[in-house]
């Protein structure tokens, strides 16, 4: 296969995709639909996670920050505050939020970049994960602001869209779960879009450059301190769409919301999906949503032999059946679901090794 | 990159779409069929709170027991626990699960108070009960009118503190009472009454130290509570940061009179906090409970203590049966189970909700003797008395009667 057919088969297939996200809902109960519309706010943020982890090779423990300073950026903005003063201190409608949330989970991700510089492999993970534990502490502090321990309730606000009734959009009544459904993928695959196009051209070759060898993109002229912290940047801001998503969706944020437990479940989720590559996500995203239910012996899980599906209700039953599960997936597909298409891709056309990208 | 993985993605994603299945809904009202009444809760079955999931291990155990004999009104109950990892956002996503996608008839001891408080709002907007929320915030009693779907169950954390103030001002001349407590309503709830119930007596909360659950210890706060020159020390921390309270005044040596929130106050707790005798601090600790302690050798022959034994060994294999939680469990179980046999042969959530204003019940195998569970003209607080007791020789020693905060 020349490399022209390859994109025509991807734009197709990329059009297919859409079209099944946009026909689900019509094939599956509506409850099942708010359970799909996580997938794709995981997907927001398994996509910022890539680009920094899969793409640019550093590793982030943190990502479940990112998205908490997103979902309270969502939340404390529609909440609204006196303090604000102005037009937002009444609270601000929930789609106008999600800008916001990308932009200031980006500012952050772009400044915690700089002092990134200087860390590598380890020691950024350790940094990372620095910053997810101590989030939950951070939030109790500016209490009048975030709720503290409470949080912030946002079921029943006039500023959440569809919180019991339908939502009327474009001619149509979409129940409040089809809504956060078409909400939450219509920006995820926006987002996957824009992050393919971010990937193919100069900046995509600048951060894998990066990734496979720092030295030698240096010495190709390629600035590391650019490109690092951009990778962080578009990143963050990733992660702070999808946490304002998630909030909108859950209706409700406080510390325990964003647990450090987060950020190690979206880089399984990157690793499960597969390191660089897009495609894969989506199954990443599946399994961080669905595994935790499957593993109760929930939907696919009531598949499981009875007497598994009766350990699974003792207390730390879940946590076992999902390690064992995920031991599984990684002796199975050690590089991710992304690498088993690659090598079902080389089978079809023939070819034992990768075209080099 | 390899398009044509993309196709792939197509028909998986398509695949896994289509295998969930999809439940039917009930024409009556949800969750009640012909055969069973579905009811449905979450439980930290993992992550920091897991120890708390005996509550809905016991509730299950009993609920199982009563299947067994046929049920209420030719139903079963098919009791749902699902994990949300004490992560309330989990928790909000897995009781529209609930309530959804099973449909169940009622949503039923789901546990911790910022749990509950994450999902009230939305079971209150769709009418579907909040039945007995394991959490002893205040709101869920006070706040009835606003929140008509919502009842809790045991003792409110303000009655609570209320009642240790009001036995330091009745027993203790100008008692200087320190007070640990935990940053949140919890704690706040507990601390705030403390002083109510001290009132106007000469004894006064001189200094009072909080603590955030993420810290890693309360070695400082004890320190300062010695400095402060306090000689009542009022613990209401949970288990992990009560026993750390303990080991630290030991280790101090400071020996105030101790009292400790009914959450730690478990004999399990209790006797690990001692360090094998080694403690002095514990000793002659004031706690309250209103359930049987299972390790407590008044009940030996109890035929309620002995039906939790049966019952736990039989429904719930390899459960630790010394674990105060399943009690619980079972004593919140049974209430359902009344008010499930009053509703009779076609129960409706209106119903379910009308029934749980008006309990009347006494004799709860589970609760200490003399304990009811009441509702009704205006109060909303299921379980409001309990038994003080002091912690003697390595076991509880009750003091004087019931207590009570009925205020009808």
């Amino acid at each position: 296969m020349t490399p022209r057919t390859q994109r025509i088969i991807g734009f197709v297939a990329f059009a297919g995709f859409v079209v099944l996200v946009a026909l689900l809902p019509a094939f599956i109960n509506d409850f099942k639909a708010r359970e799909y519309a996580y997938v794709g706010i995981y997907l927001i943020a398994l996509l910022g996670l890539n680009i920094l982890t899969g793409y640019t090779g550093q590793i982030s423990l943190g990502h479940g920050a990112f998205m908490a300073i997103g979902g309270y950026t969502t939340a404390i903005l529609m909440a609204g505050n006196e303090q604000f003063g102005g037009p937002i201190s009444g609270g601000v409608k929930d789609v106008w939020t999600l800008p916001i949330a990308g932009l200031v989970a980006g500012a952050v991700g772009l400044l915690f970049g700089l002092p990134a510089l200087r860390l590598s492999g380890l020691y950024l993970a350790l940094a990372t994960f620095a910053i997810a534990v101590a989030m939950p502490s951070t939030v109790k502090r500016f209490e009048e602001f975030t709720g503290g321990g409470q949080g912030i309730q946002l079921f029943g606000t006039p500023e959440l869209t569809g919180s019991i009734s339908n939502v009327e959009i474009l001619g149509r009544s979409l129940t409040p779960n089809d809504w956060m459904y078409y909400l939450a993928w219509s920006i995820a695959l926006v987002l996957f879009a824009v992050a393919w196009l971010v990937l193919r051209g100069r900046t995509g070759r600048a951060f894998r450059a990066v990734r496979d060898s720092e030295v030698a993109a240096v010495s190709s002229g390629i600035s590391l301190a650019r490109y690092k912290t951009l990778a962080f940047g578009i990143s963050a801001a990733y992660a702070g769409v999808a946490g304002g998503l998630f909030a909108i969706a859950s209706a409700f944020v406080n510390p325990d919301t964003f647990p450090v437990a987060l950020s190690i479940y979206l880089l399984v989720g990157v690793v499960v999906g597969g390191l660089g590559g897009l495609s894969g996500l989506v199954f990443g995203a599946v399994f961080i949503q669905f595994l935790p239910l499957w593993a109760q012996g929930q939907d696919l899980g009531s598949l499981l032999p009875g007497r598994i599906v009766e350990e699974t209700q003792k207390p730390g039953g879940p946590a076992i059946v999902y390690g064992v599960v995920l031991i599984l997936l990684m002796f199975v597909l050690p590089n991710g679901v992304a690498g088993l298409f690659r090598r079902i891709g080389q089978l079809i056309s023939g070819r034992r090794y990768p075209r080099p990208e | 990159m390899r398009r044509p993985s993309i196709l792939v993605i197509a028909l998986t994603a398509a695949l896994a779409a289509a295998l969930p299945a999809a439940f039917a809904g009930a024409a009556a009202d949800p969750g009640v069929s012909s055969k069973t009444i579905l009811i449905g809760g979450t439980s930290p079955l993992t992550g920091p709170a897991a120890a708390y999931a005996s509550v809905a291990r016991g509730a299950k155990a009993y609920f199982d027991s009563v299947n067994a004999k046929g049920g209420i009104a030719k139903r079963t109950i098919d009791y749902r626990i699902v994990d949300d990892a004490y992560n309330p956002a989990q928790t909000v996503q897995v009781v529209r699960r609930l309530v959804e996608q099973d449909k169940v008839f009622a949503v039923f001891n789901t546990l911790g108070t910022e749990a509950n408080l994450a999902i009230r709002e939305y079971l209150n907007q769709g009418k579907v009960p909040q039945l007995f929320a394991a959490s002893g915030a205040t709101t869920w009693g006070r706040d009835a009118a606003t929140y008509p779907w919502t009842i809790g169950f045991q003792p409110s954390y303000a009655a609570e503190g209320f009642v240790y103030g009001q036995y330091i001002a009745k027993t203790q001349k100008k008692a200087k009472v320190g007070v640990l407590f935990q940053n949140d309503d919890y704690g706040k709830d507990l601390l705030a009454n403390l002083k109510r119930g001290l009132g106007r007596s000469g004894s006064k909360v001189i200094a009072a130290q909080p603590y955030e659950v993420t810290s890693a210890d309360v070695g400082s706060q004890i320190a300062k509570l010695k400095a402060s020159g306090a000689n009542v020390l009022c613990i209401f921390a949970t288990p992990t940061f009560a026993i750390q309270a303990y080991v630290f005044a030991n280790r101090l040596k400071w020996r105030p009179l101790v009292f400790n929130n009914a959450v730690s106050g478990t004999s399990n707790t209790m006797t690990l906090a001692s360090e094998g005798g080694k403690n002095k601090t514990v000793e002659g600790t004031i706690s309250t409970t209103s359930l049987k302690d299972p390790l407590d050798a008044r009940w030996k022959n109890d035929p309620g203590m002995k039906l939790y034994r049966a019952t736990l060994a039989k429904y719930a294999k390899g459960a630790n049966a010394n674990d105060a939680n399943h009690v619980y469990g079972m004593a919140v179980a049974y209430e359902t189970v009344n008010l499930l046999k009053r509703l009779g042969a076609n129960p409706t959530r209106d119903g379910l909700m009308k029934a749980a204003r008006s309990i009347t019940s006494a004799g709860n195998p589970f609760l200490l003797p003399g304990i009811s569970v009441r509702t009704g003209s205006g109060d909303n607080f299921p379980l409001q008395q309990g038994q003080l007791q002091r912690w003697t020789k390595g076991k509880w020693v009750p003091i004087g009667g019931l207590w009570s905060s009925k205020r009808n």
